[in-house]
């Protein structure tokens, strides 16, 4: 090939990325940078790293980014611990019913989050449905029970629309495991309980970093869920806002999601690299 | 056509270039205001009771933003030489911030005729940048079948949710003007004052058990109505808008200690369009501040509105209804919102 027709097909390429790649940097790194930028830059214009080390060594901001990291980390395991046998049931039992499930799956995300945490709000309320059934029809309780804003039914709410991320995820990868190793498995005489963990649950551990990682991520930025059905959880996302809308605090608006930002990646390294030793 | 890396990099820096000049704001037309407004039912009484007379007058196109104050001073702060908007509806606490900042224009009779029919304080308490052309009240809001004698003050709103005696929904921080119209208003019902809100968190810990919090006022009707809260802090005008809807079990009270008057102000930008002069005069006349009183069920500042019947028993009089020191509160506004955070939590 020659250095011309060379040179072609790289400028081909790059043009062919060039749209991405301008909407990326124009829509996605711009005003991050900026964001970050303007966290560094002090009220005189001068450099700084004097809020972070505010933000860093105050125990209520260190136990703002500990509740946002736990309540991150335990939607995930819950969802997964979900969606796993869901994602089984879909790939290797539902045959003609597959179809139904994912549509099971994807409705919800149809409707708007603020509705369905609205949903939450009027079953669980004191006077909702479900308190009607235990303390009305059922007789079983005197009184009714107070579900709202209590950490259990916030997170609830928030596997409840992140369960279908890990689900898909975990499936896609599960529908490529070879059956034959299984089987192998099964005939060399190794119980379904062992054949399961010793050989499907490591092949689909890319499903279920993948499905973990999704969730993880949504979780750590989740807004709403929180905001509506409160749980008593203090998290990043909801002073970031608290910072926009009530303070007008930009400088520290920038910190705290420069840090939520930075623990995001963390997380993400961190299981990527689980994931690839597991998987090695 | 064969591309070479000159030729790619010269279309790429031409196609950001072209996204570049995308972001700047462009100018609007000359006869095109760009004026603001909540969503909603505020959104169609803007229109019907400003916007449409404005147009009528001048000839000119009003467009209409919808938002709200933080975001619309953010956006003038981003390019205050040529501001996007050129009316704002704004909170009082970022009135005063717009107006230290020297962001707004000055408020004089010369350029707005029916501003002489304005209370001078509403004026002078966005300082003389802006002026209040619409207010509500917080108060006490109920669910009539569940609580059969509401609490009549803020003192026995506190004892009677700190004793078990109701579920309370309260605004959250969450909420842009919780600061004013909750924590103002409860802490100086309690003898509290703008550098001693001791009285408004001891009355926060005393009634934890029994509170929840609210994020927007829809949350706050669907608390009363899902049966979770049976009463809390609310808007008069907002639970008379509910009445209206055909929701016959809800009611307000004005406590008596007087609810925090939470006012809606206006203001125009600086550099702003000066057919904005036209439209808040519009805003500020009598016949359409009447007319946007009957749509929101809320009071208005023009002394010469008159109001109907059944208006005047909803509005909450102004001299019933407290007028926060804004100023004031704007200077330690976030350290009452720390204080909240480490003390009640979100």
């Amino acid at each position: 090939m020659s250095k011309t027709a060379q040179i072609s097909e790289r400028t081909r390429r790059a043009l062919l990325l060039a749209p991405a790649l301008i909407f990326l940097a124009v829509f996605f790194v711009m005003p991050l940078v900026d964001n970050s930028a303007r966290s560094f830059i002090g009220e005189d214009g001068s450099f700084t790293l004097a809020r972070y080390t505010a933000f860093l060594t105050d125990s209520f901001y260190l136990g703002v980014i500990l509740e946002t990291v736990v309540l991150s980390a335990a939607v995930t395991v819950i969802s997964v611990v979900i969606a796993y046998p869901v994602a089984y049931v879909l790939v290797r039992k539902a045959g003609r019913f597959s179809g139904l499930i994912i549509f099971l799956l994807i409705a919800p995300l149809l409707t708007s989050i603020i509705m369905r945490t609205f949903g939450w709000q009027v079953l669980f309320a004191r006077r909702g449905l479900i308190n009607q059934w235990l303390v009305t029809d059922l007789g079983l309780l005197d009184t009714p029970l107070r579900w709202l804003n209590t950490p259990g039914l916030a997170i609830a709410a928030l596997v409840h629309v992140l369960v279908p991320f890990a689900v898909l995820s975990i499936a896609s990868v599960l529908q490529g495991v070879d059956r034959r190793l299984e089987e192998g498995a099964l005939v060399l005489g190794a119980s379904r309980f062992r054949t399961f963990f010793e050989v499907t649950l490591p092949l689909t551990l890319d499903g279920i970093g993948t499905g973990a990682i999704l969730v993880f991520m949504i979780a750590n930025g989740s807004f709403v869920t929180l905001v509506l059905l409160g749980g008593g959880f203090q998290t990043l996302p909801l002073l970031i806002y608290q910072q926009f809308n009530t303070t007008r605090d930009f400088a520290l608006a920038s910190t705290m999601s420069t840090i939520l930002l930075v623990i995001a990646l963390a997380c993400l390294w961190l299981q990527l690299r689980l994931v690839r030793r597991q998987g090695a | 056509m064969t591309l070479n890396r000159r030729k790619f990099l010269g279309t790429g820096a031409a196609a950001a270039g072209l996204i570049g000049l995308n972001g700047m704001p462009l100018r609007a037309q000359q006869n095109t205001l760009n004026v603001t407004a909540y969503g909603g039912v505020w959104e169609q009484a803007i229109r019907d009771c400003f916007v449409a007379p404005f147009e009528a007058k001048t000839g000119a196109t009003a467009t209409v933003s919808l938002g709200g104050p933080a975001q619309w001073l953010a956006q003038v702060e981003a390019n205050p030489e040529n501001p996007p908007l050129d009316v704002l509806i704004m909170t009082p606490d970022l009135a005063v911030i717009a107006a230290e900042g020297d962001l707004m224009d000055d408020f004089t009779v010369e350029k707005l005729p029916n501003l002489a029919n304005i209370p001078q304080e509403f004026t002078d308490a966005c300082l003389g940048k802006g002026t209040y052309f619409d207010y509500g009240v917080g108060g006490i809001t109920y669910n009539k079948q569940v609580v059969s004698d509401a609490p009549k003050s803020f003192a026995a709103f506190v004892d009677r949710v700190a004793s078990g005696e109701f579920v309370a929904s309260v605004p959250s921080i969450q909420y842009g003007v919780t600061p004013v119209f909750f924590i103002w208003a409860l802490n100086n019902a309690l003898g509290g004052t703008v550098d001693n809100v001791d009285p408004f968190f001891e009355a926060m810990a005393k009634m934890k058990d029994n509170l929840v919090f609210w994020a927007g006022p829809n949350d706050f009707f669907n608390h009363l109505a899902s049966g979770e809260a049976d009463l809390g802090i609310y808007f008069d005008g907002r639970t008379w808008n509910h009445v209206d809807q055909g929701i016959d079990w809800i009611d307000f009270i004005n406590p008596e200690e007087g609810g925090a008057m939470t006012a809606v102000a206006i203001q125009k930008p600086k550099n702003a369009s000066d057919l904005a002069w036209d439209y808040l005069n519009e805003v500020l006349a009598p016949e359409n501040q009447s007319k946007f009183a009957e749509i929101l069920n809320y009071g208005v500042t023009n002394t010469e509105v008159v109001y109907s019947e059944k208006l005047a028993s909803r509005v909450t009089p102004l001299s019933e209804a407290n007028l926060p020191p804004y100023a004031d509160i704007a200077r330690v506004r976030n350290e009452w919102v720390d204080r909240w955070n480490r003390e009640i939590g979100m």
